[in-house]
């Protein structure tokens, strides 16, 4: 069955960059579907060709089983709640939210008990005389939700929404334009920056990158199991360990060499074979360091030797970066009970690290990795550095 | 309608009538320095003579005094418009636009009106003329006083000249100096503004940080605060410039026959003899003295706009040097 | 804080040299005779102020007739070249804003050029047009050439408010549903409105103002307020007539400056206290 929402092969391009490139995905009737990269990355442009600002160069959009890819944005069932508002302001509240209606030629007591409905909804009903100069970042942000969605879209756009919010706000409106989904019960299509964002609000989540969706899935799914080296350092922090099976000692596991570290065994859900080179991906909560070693050797448990080089404690956590041979770690360990039942660890110690096979997962790509995704390094020749300016 | 045409529908008019009424008559203008002169007030036939008669040793001169006028009239108002726009873009938000719109408000009188109120105050029996005849005779009292070679030194220099000042050609009304005077008062709040505009913009915390480095006063104001805000002075500069080679009314209500600019000789040409040729040429060798110091602003601005890339891009690529290392 | 000290103290210096003739103006307009232009007798006695010189504005005294003439004349033309100019200035910007194409680069060469030529060089450039074409100058070259230079004030000062204008609100409206038609007439144009306001504002005082461009295109007998005045010598009687009739527009243009900021500053604010 056709999905509710669907793009076929949609391409983009200015001039010689390709903003988007043959994308090609379905939303369901209903669903809270984020569209999520680093800016640049083609997901404000693939929403804008959704909402008819912008024409694809190839490609069909179609929307319920119709073709809307040539509709101006004035005749498609789309409305879009833009990052900075664009609420108009020489209307007020009340004004901008029956822009859609009076544009549509509604009775006038229609309009009325319209936007009366969509104040309570978004809880502005004292606003409605006040204008868009006169009320706060949060508030402009509902009636821009209110004005959009007044108008019974089929799908209704988010781009960027709470980008302009600070912090606090942001998580307060996180939470009501859930509630808001859930009440309306229209297709959401909302484009962010921030993973936490996406990974709260979204039923799935399609993860883009330089115009290509390089995932689609559900939150947990995009964060446990990425399958590119972008995704799994985008979306959370992650250490990369490229090596070389050497051995399959047993199905679904593979033991993995991997230069100038050590040999670990890992889930082979790839199903790789002696000889394959192949990308991992550890994320730095996964592992546990101690200055004793692990109790009760559970089974398929990699344990090696490791020297503390930095610590930052966070709190409710604690960043770690240590040493093991040639290579870096990064690892996040939460304070269960601290300094009850760990031994307090120092810089320069010798600890243990340890992990579960499982908690490694093979990337598809072994793409390089960018650099600034990556956890942070204390840059060894910071030195040297400083001279050559 | 396509894109094309609704560009095509709402650039026209303004296109059509620009063209029709300033490219065409400035092409017009620069074909007619090409033509003699006909007795009767039109346009002879096509001929060099015009370029030819223009450098007569008079034109010359004009228009060399037009543009050292322009000068003066340049510094006195960057000299002035630099202590305001300071003096004002520290002041408080409130008081800014208060103090910024009382500048401009004595230009809505009209133009013509405020030059004749000068003519009034500067009238040969007012008070600004005995002043000014009072300064002449101390330069004159200076010069007696003094050891003679000083004396000379300054009489050679014009400070102070050794003969009395005579009050029937003493007169500041039909001067340069009254002049340069009132070309100052009608284009001050233009060199003001931009200036201020500039200011507004400028972080007044570099100037703390200059003095915190122990730059004194005078010392932070012209070497953080004037390059700070270069381009408003370069904007000031051009709207101050342009208008003072341009002025005509100034010098012919104001400088009597003592200070016949461009613009009058422009006029004196085109509408008193009817010598349609001689007026054109004249506009054009005043469009060159305009458009020189407005291509060495874009040319600077260019300059600057390239260097501050180029600032950029080795800082950047210091920066991915160290980086990569 | 001394060198705030001495640049206040300049400021101050200016602010008298600015409003000096100003208030010389204001007074001249109460001078009691108008050929000797002095508030004293031969005898040196004060001889009070005088109203008789708004009177004579008022009553339509057949002495200040030509002078009255020539200002409804500068009237009439500044508010027609206003208009005009400010249809013609409103188009330009909206072209230059919209699209980016070699003719736009074109149409803002056009457009700036004015801006940076000196007055004269536009008047003598008209008049040998004209010349050429042999049309006879009068009221209607002194619009010509009136609306030719407002032209590029208002498309500059619109232009400058567009760079502010956010395009998202246009996107907005054609997603909400309206055509280009109601998005011009109800979201555009409201917003834009301050600006074509403060250009045709600017516009007609260049127009009033203008004495230079004039003097070149009037021709034979039409004097506008400027040109007339210019013409006017030193020991006309006339002249403290000229000072308060440039008081009484000095008051008119600051209250009608008065009620448009009034107006336009908030809206919004009026209109909550009424209900």
């Amino acid at each position: 069955m056709a999905d509710f929402l669907e793009f076929q092969g949609v391409t983009k391009r200015f001039g010689k960059t390709i903003a988007v490139n043959h994308a090609s995905f379905g939303v369901k009737k209903g669903e809270f579907f984020s569209l999520l990269g680093p800016s640049g990355c083609g997901k404000t442009t693939l929403l804008r060709m959704l909402a008819g600002f912008e024409r694809p160069d190839e490609g069909r959009i179609c929307l319920d089983g119709k073709d809307i890819t040539d509709l101006p944005p004035n005749k498609r069932s789309v409305n879009t709640v833009f990052q900075n508002y664009a609420l108009f302001p020489h209307l007020s509240v009340f004004d901008n939210i029956a822009f859609g209606l009076k544009v549509a030629g509604r009775p006038k007591d229609e309009i009325e008990s319209e936007v009366e409905k969509m104040l309570r909804l978004v809880q502005m009903e004292d606003r409605a005389d006040h204008f868009p100069n006169q009320i706060s970042g949060g508030q402009k942000q509902r009636v821009a939700i209110a004005r959009a969605l007044v108008n019974r879209p089929r799908v209704l756009l988010l781009d960027e929404p709470l980008a302009a919010l600070d912090l606090k706000l942001r998580q307060r409106m996180l939470l009501e334009l859930d509630l808001i989904h859930d009440e309306v019960g229209i297709t959401f299509l909302y484009v962010t920056h921030d993973q936490g964002e996406a990974m709260s609000l979204s039923d799935r989540i399609a993860v883009m990158h330089a115009g290509v969706c390089e995932q689609i899935a559900r939150p947990a799914e995009v964060y446990e199991a990425p399958k590119t080296s972008f995704v799994a350092s985008f979306i959370g922090d992650t250490n990369f360990f490229d090596g070389v099976v050497s051995a399959c000692p047993e199905p679904n596991y593979c033991r993995l060499s991997i230069g100038g570290f050590a040999e670990v065994l890992c889930y082979n859900d790839k199903q790789k074979a002696v000889g394959d080179r192949v990308n991992l991906s550890v994320r730095p909560e996964k592992f546990r360091i101690s200055v004793d070693p692990p109790a009760g050797a559970a089974p398929r448990l990699n344990v090696l030797r490791a020297k503390v080089e930095d610590i930052i404690y966070s709190g409710n956590h604690t960043n770690y970066w240590v040493s093991v041979g040639e290579r870096r770690v990064a690892i996040y360990q939460q304070h269960l009970a601290y300094l009850l039942d760990e031994k307090p660890i120092r810089w320069g110690d010798e600890v243990w690290l340890s992990w579960h096979a499982d908690n490694g997962y093979m990337l598809d790509d072994s793409a390089p990795v960018d650099e600034s995704l990556l956890p942070p390094k204390i840059p060894q020749n910071a030195a040297a550095a400083g001279e050559a300016k | 309608m396509t894109k094309r045409q609704h560009e095509i529908a709402i650039t026209a008019p303004s296109l059509l009538w620009l063209a029709l009424f300033f490219a065409i008559p400035a092409l017009v203008v620069l074909a007619f320095t090409f033509h003699g002169h006909s007795p009767d007030g039109g346009v002879g036939e096509w001929s060099l003579s015009t370029w030819r008669e223009i450098v007569d040793p008079d034109y010359p001169a004009i228009v060399w005094k037009t543009i050292r006028i322009s000068f003066e009239v340049t510094v006195w108002c960057i000299l002035l418009a630099l202590p305001c726009g300071y003096a004002i873009a520290k002041m408080r938000s409130k008081w800014r636009a208060v103090v910024a719109g009382a500048i401009m408000l004595p230009f809505w009188t009209n133009f013509v009106v405020r030059v004749f109120a000068w003519k009034t105050i500067l009238h040969p029996d007012g008070w600004v003329q005995h002043c000014y005849f009072s300064l002449l005779e101390a330069r004159h009292w200076l010069s007696a006083h003094l050891p003679g070679l000083v004396a000379r030194a300054l009489d050679g220099a014009g400070i102070a000249p050794a003969e009395p000042p005579d009050p029937a050609f003493s007169t500041i009304l039909d001067s340069e100096a009254a002049v340069v005077l009132v070309s100052v008062y009608t284009l001050l709040p233009f060199a003001i503004m931009p200036i201020y505009t500039a200011a507004e913009k400028f972080d007044f915390s570099l100037m703390e940080a200059a003095r915190d480095l122990g730059a004194g006063n005078l010392r932070a104001f012209t070497s953080v605060f004037v390059p700070g805000i270069r381009q408003g002075i370069v904007s000031a500069v051009l709207m101050v410039f342009i208008p003072a080679v341009g002025s005509y009314v100034i010098p012919q209500m104001l400088g009597g026959t003592n200070c016949v600019l461009i613009g009058n000789k422009i006029f004196m040409r085109a509408i008193q003899n009817r010598n349609i040729p001689h007026a054109a040429a004249l506009a054009t060798l005043m469009a060159a003295s305009v458009f020189v110091p407005i291509i060495a602003a874009a040319w600077w601005r260019r300059y600057q706009a390239k260097r501050g890339r180029r600032i950029v891009e080795v800082r950047a690529a210091r920066l991915m040097a160290g980086g990569t290392k | 804080m001394k060198r705030s000290f001495f640049s206040l103290a300049v400021l101050g210096v200016v602010m008298a040299f600015l409003y000096g003739p100003v208030l010389l103006i204001f007074a001249y307009g109460f001078v009691p005779n108008g050929a000797s232009m002095s508030f004293f007798g031969a005898d040196g006695r004060f001889l009070g102020f005088s109203g008789k010189w708004y009177s004579l504005i008022f009553g339509g005294h057949h002495s200040v007739a030509p002078l009255m003439q020539s200002f409804w004349l500068s009237l009439r033309i500044a508010g027609l070249a206003t208009v005009v100019s400010c249809v013609i200035g409103t188009t330009a910007a909206l072209a230059l804003h919209r699209f980016k194409s070699r003719l736009q680069s074109v149409h803002y060469a056009l457009v700036y050029t004015p801006l940076v030529m000196p007055d004269i060089l536009i008047g003598i450039s008209l008049l040998m047009l004209f010349v050429a074409c042999g049309v006879d100058c009068g009221f209607w070259t002194i619009l010509v050439a009136h609306v030719t230079f407002c032209v590029s004030y208002v498309t500059m000062t619109l232009l400058a408010r567009l760079q502010d204008f956010d395009d998202r609100l246009i996107e907005s409206a054609y997603d909400l549903g309206a055509g280009p038609w109601y998005t011009f007439f109800k979201v555009e144009l409201p917003l834009l409105l301050p600006g074509i306001v403060a250009g045709g504002l600017l516009a007609f005082t260049l127009s009033i103002d203008d004495v230079v461009i004039t003097s070149f295109v009037n021709g034979a007998g039409t004097n506008t307020f400027p040109t007339f005045v210019s013409s006017m010598t030193k020991h006309s009687r006339n002249l403290p007539a000229v000072f308060a009739l440039s008081t009484l527009m000095l008051c008119f243009t600051c209250a009608l400056v008065g009620v448009s900021k009034a107006l336009s500053r908030n809206p919004q604010n009026s209109k909550r206290k009424s209900k």
